[in-house]
């Protein structure tokens, strides 16, 4: 297990600066996902971690030790590549035992290592096997044994699962997850899927160009985004974001006036009258009063998704502003019908001119 | 009936066509093949039906006196020419793929100053004659003191100087993922044992291909081993052939065929044995792409 620090770290290529300076603590055995869109540089702080991208700036300590300067295989991490990286011309063996071999460890040790990593991963049958005979599921499993072998103190995963149809990501998060309640071991999980990161993660960390947006646990993220940008990432289907304008707001709650209507939200800081975002999450808006529900106005509905489970509204409000809800269950509601739309104020966020949020 | 004859006459006209386009290619093959074939008859030839028949490929009668008469017709039997032959080549073989793909490795995939600048200097030297450079090289030789030795075809053989099979061996190296190399440097690999474990085993192929290459290009040298061999005792099979025809004196033909023909079977026995590896291919599927 092992304890990783991030001090205002930089990641420069020639003039061009993609990490801005991030600061981050992971704690021992904690599992954390860095989640972003493409290009927010999760990917290249996964690989300034692993030692295969220079620290252009700061210092990345693990267990309290400086490691900016440390070759990836001394630095105890053991990394899982989006595309698997199989040595293709050796056996699953091999490619369990290569690294240690490697490290010249005596033969009956990496036997006896493969052996149990092979056990833990259901792969026995396949040792003898070149990758190539091999399905996508498989070699997942081999990439993330030749990770175990080695009895890494932190566990890199970049992407893993972006190259698993549907049903066998879901199979291999759930695996994951249970790797790391056996294992203990800290790990560090890149991805661009949110429904990973809230499913797997004790931390997420947010990242957007190169800068941190918010980290917290992935409930506190879904309740509580620091901003418009996280708030519009973590969840599924996206927040509605709806213009209003601010008419008053103090440390008690704030009054704004959305599509002609006036709005009391509580919980809200002191704040200049001016132009914000109102945000809430389709499966908190309804279609029908309940109490401590506040009507939004009237919505023109566009399309209807029926997903058994719940179905999701696709409307326009009479001003012009989309508007998405999520209803539980199988709700019948027509095409080009009108619905009135309503939400808890309890649920709604608001967002500043710079996009930050104005909870209090 | 119409519905019958279209196709029909569609198939017949396709047929028509690829037996001309066979024919024409058998015709072909048959020019390109023909002083070969010519030179094989000949090598079984009477001496003095060679010309005789002129274009006729099939002798008379079948005699193996050429080939006794060529091995031993010289000074120096032809067995020393084989030796020589077989050890400047084999060690160019040898030379070419080691410094090559070294070098290959280093322009592939590591970092270091005026990497591009070099990269393309050494392409120049593509474009460089080798009959530019031949007086400079030989006076380098000859004050090593080299002349009359196999050095000045060997030993330049390790040094990379081939820029044609390390450009060869760049672009395939380029081919292999990246993140092949990332996983071992995870694995605890330095450069050296990416090199040996990693790059070389997927690069067969391109190996191959400069193995045989290089094998038949130094096996048909003529001009360097003609500068630099004076001795018979140190000659290459290429000038033990040239001692035949002789202009002063009679050319022994039957022999000069007969000689020739047996030059030519280790190039083939060598393209056959590694060409396997050339058809056998790289297999990355251990990435998903």
């Amino acid at each position: 297990m092992a304890r990783v620090d991030l001090e205002t770290v930089f990641k420069r290529y020639a003039e061009v600066e993609v990490i801005h300076g991030v600061d981050l603590t992971i704690d021992p055995g904690e599992f954390v996902v860095f989640v972003g869109p493409s290009g927010c540089g999760k990917s290249t702080l996964l690989r300034m971690i692993a030692g295969l991208e220079d620290i252009s700036g700061g210092t990345l300590r693990i267990d309290g030790e400086p490691m900016n300067d440390v070759p990836p295989a001394k630095r105890g991490i053991a990394m899982v590549f989006q595309s698997y990286a199989l040595y293709p011309h050796m056996s699953v063996y091999k490619n369990l035992a290569f690294g240690l071999e490697t490290a010249r460890m005596p033969k009956a040790e990496i036997e006896k290592r493969v052996r149990a990593a092979a056990r833990i991963l259901q792969i026995d049958p396949l040792l003898e096997l070149k990758p190539k005979a091999l399905s996508g599921g498989q070699r997942q499993r081999v990439a993330i044994g030749r990770a175990i072998v080695r009895e890494p103190r932190l566990f890199l995963f970049d992407e893993p699962l972006s190259n698993l149809d549907a049903e066998l990501r879901v199979q291999m998060r759930v695996e994951i997850a249970k790797l790391h309640k056996d294992l203990g071991v800290t790990m560090i999980y890149v991805t661009h899927d949110q429904v990973e990161a809230m499913t797997m993660a004790d931390k997420i960390v947010v990242l957007r160009s190169g800068v941190v947006e918010q980290v917290g646990r992935p409930l506190d993220l879904y309740n509580r985004p620091a901003n418009q940008f996280v708030a519009g990432f973590i969840g599924s289907p996206k927040m509605n974001f709806l213009n209003a304008s601010l008419r008053s707001a103090s440390g008690q709650g704030a009054s704004i006036a959305l599509n002609g209507r006036g709005l009391d939200l509580p919980g809200q800081r002191a704040a200049a009258p001016g132009p914000v975002v109102l945000g809430v999450r389709p499966e908190h808006l309804t279609v029908t009063p309940s109490p401590g529900a506040v009507a939004l106005g009237d919505a023109k509905v566009v399309i209807v998704e029926h997903l058994g489970g719940e179905t999701i509204v696709y409307a326009t409000l009479q001003d012009g502003q989309p508007v998405t809800v999520s209803l539980q269950g199988q709700r019948d509601v027509g095409g080009d019908s009108a619905i009135a739309v309503y939400a808890d104020p309890a649920t709604c966020h608001l967002f500043d001119a710079t996009g930050a949020s104005l909870r209090a | 009936m119409t519905t019958d004859a279209i196709p029909r006459g569609g198939r017949r006209r396709s047929t028509g066509s690829s037996l001309a386009v066979h024919a024409a290619l058998c015709f072909a093959s048959l020019v390109m093949l023909y002083p070969l074939l010519w030179m094989l008859a000949s090598s079984f030839k009477d001496e003095a039906e060679i010309f005789a028949h002129g274009v006729s490929i099939f002798p008379t009668s079948w005699t193996l006196d050429a080939y006794r008469r060529g091995w031993e017709g010289l000074t120096v039997t032809f067995d020393v020419f084989f030796w020589n032959s077989a050890v400047i080549s084999i060690l160019s073989v040898i030379g070419n793929v080691v410094s090559c793909s070294l070098a290959a490795y280093a322009f592939a995939r590591l970092q270091f100053k005026g990497r591009n600048f070099w990269f393309a200097l050494m392409l120049g030297t593509l474009m460089l004659p080798y009959h530019a450079t031949l007086i400079p090289q030989y006076v380098l030789f000859l004050h090593l003191d080299w002349v009359n030795t196999i050095l000045p075809l060997v030993v330049p053989k390790f040094m990379a100087v081939d820029a044609f099979f390390i450009f060869l061996m760049v672009q395939f190296f380029r081919g292999i993922p990246r993140e092949l190399d990332e996983a071992a440097k995870m694995d605890g690999c330095g450069p050296w044992r990416i090199y040996w474990k990693i790059m070389l085993p997927l690069s067969l192929p391109v190996m191959a291909t400069a193995a045989i290459f290089s094998f038949i290009w130094t096996w048909d040298e003529f001009f360097a081993p003609l500068i630099y061999l004076n001795d018979m005792g140190s000659y290459t099979v290429q000038l033990g052939l040239r001692a035949f025809v002789d202009s002063s004196g009679k050319s022994d033909f039957g022999a000069l065929f007969a000689m020739s023909v047996l030059t030519l079977v280790p190039v083939f026995v060598f393209f056959i044995f590694f060409q396997r590896l050339l058809i056998e291919g790289i297999a990355t599927t251990g990435m998903k792409r």
